[in-house]
C-alpha cells in the first residue's frame, strides 16, 4: 500500500506503526515529531497506530535557523 | 544601574540574539553561541530526511539558552501555526518567532498574516516574537494581538545592508513599548551597535556570523557592539549638530 512521508510518496509491504517506520528509516525517536494527518501524535502512542493506505506522516526536527 | 531586558516576564541576560542557520558545523555554532554570550538562540523546524545530521542541534546550544522556534517556510499564518504546535511538541515551543514570508525573491515578510498567527498563538499562551516589516500601524495591531516584543527587519534577510529604514525603526522604538529587536540585514558589528544607539531593545544576526571566516571572533564582536551600543544609549549621547565646537578651551593660547 501506499502512503505519503514527508510529502513523498513511501510503498510499504504490510500495515506497520509508525514507531516501525520511524526504526527503519534509522531515526532517533527523540529528536523528532510526528504529525499522522494533521494531528501531532505523542511519541508512547507510535506503536499504537497502524497506518493505512494514503495516510500521510510528517516526520520534522529541529534544524539550525535564524 | 540595572539595565535589565524583560520579555513577557522573563529577564534575558543578554542584548544579543543569536540565529543557528548556516553554520558550517554544530561545534562551530557552539563557540559561537558562547563567544557572543547570547541567551536567546533561534532554530527552524524541517522535515527529517536521509541528508539530514544525525545529531541533534540542541545538544550544541548551552544549557540555560532561550531556544526560540522560528516559523520559517511558513507562507501564511495557518502554516506558521502549524509549526509552533509541531516545535511545541518537541518539547520547548513556548518561544516562537513568527516570520510568514510569500515571497521568495525579496524575503519580506507578511504583515497582514503575521498579526493573524500572533493573534492565535498568544492567545494560545506561547510567548511570540514577530518578525516584520517596520510598519508602525502593523506594529500596533501586533501590541494588540499580544506580541511580546516586535522584530522588525533592518534591512532585507541575509544582505548584510544594515539599517536601511533607520527613520522608520526610529518610529517604531518610539512608539511601540514592547521591546523592539531588530532583526534581519545587520551585517557588522557597527550597524549592531546603531541599532542599541538608537534604543531598540535587542539585536538578532545569523547570517554575518555564521558565514564569517572567524564565526567565534564575529559573535564575539558583536556581543561587544550590542553591549557598547546599549551604555551609548543609556549614556544620553548629544545629537548631531551642523556647528563646529571646539573641545579644547578657546582661552589661553601660547602667543
Amino acid at each position: 500500500m501506499k502512503i505519503i512521508i514527508n510529502g513523498e510518496e513511501a510503498v510499504i509491504q504490510e500495515p506497520v506503526s509508525i514507531a516501525a517506520i520511524i526504526a527503519e528509516r534509522k531515526i532517533n525517536p527523540e529528536v523528532v515529531v510526528v504529525e499522522y494527518n494533521g494531528s501531532i501524535i505523542n511519541c508512547r502512542d507510535w506503536g499504537r497506530i497502524s497506518l493505512k493506505e494514503k495516510d500521510a506522516l510528517e516526520i520534522v526536527s529541529f534544524v539550525g535557523g535564524g | 544601574m540595572e539595565d535589565k531586558l524583560v520579555i513577557a516576564g522573563t529577564s534575558i541576560g543578554s542584548r544579543f540574539f543569536l540565529g543557528t542557520g548556516k553554520f558550517a558545523t554544530f561545534e562551530i555554532m557552539k563557540e559561537a553561541i558562547i563567544a557572543s554570550g547570547a541567551h536567546i538562540v533561534t532554530v527552524a523546524l524541517r522535515r527529517v530526511d536521509a541528508q539530514s545530521k544525525k545529531e541533534n542541534i540542541l545538544d550544541y546550544i548551552p544549557k540555560g539558552s532561550i531556544i526560540m522556534i522560528n516559523t520559517s517556510g511558513a507562507r501564511t499564518a495557518e502554516e506558521a501555526v502549524r509549526i509552533a504546535h509541531l516545535s511545541a511538541g518537541l518539547g520547548c515551543g513556548k518561544w516562537i518567532k513568527i516570520e510568514v514570508i510569500p515571497d521568495n525573491k525579496y524575503l519580506l515578510p507578511d504583515n497582514a498574516e503575521t498579526i493573524k498567527a500572533t493573534e492565535i498563538l498568544a492567545k494560545e499562551g506561547f510567548i511570540v516574537m514577530p518578525y516584520m516589516n517596520p510598519d508602525l500601524a502593523d506594529a500596533r495591531r501586533l501590541v494588540n494581538a499580544g506580541a511580546a516584543s516586535i522584530m522588525p527587519l533592518g534591512a532585507p534577510i541575509g544582505t548584510n545592508k544594515g539599517l536601511k529604514v533607520l527613520e522608520l525603526l526610529k518610529i517604531l522604538i518610539e512608539e511601540i513599548k514592547l521591546p523592539v529587536v531588530v532583526d534581519a540585514g545587520i551585517g557588522s558589528p557597527s550597524h549592531a551597535a546603531e541599532a542599541m544607539e538608537i534604543g531598540a531593545s535587542a539585536v538578532l544576526v545569523n547570517t554575518a556570523i555564521a558565514t564569517a571566516k572567524d564565526p567565534a571572533q564575529a559573535a564575539r564582536a558583536f556581543g561587544l557592539a550590542v553591549e557598547a551600543g546599549r551604555i551609548a544609549y543609556l549614556s544620553g549621547l548629544r545629537p548631531k549638530q551642523d556647528n563646529p565646537e571646539a573641545s579644547s578651551p578657546l582661552t589661553g593660547f601660547l602667543r
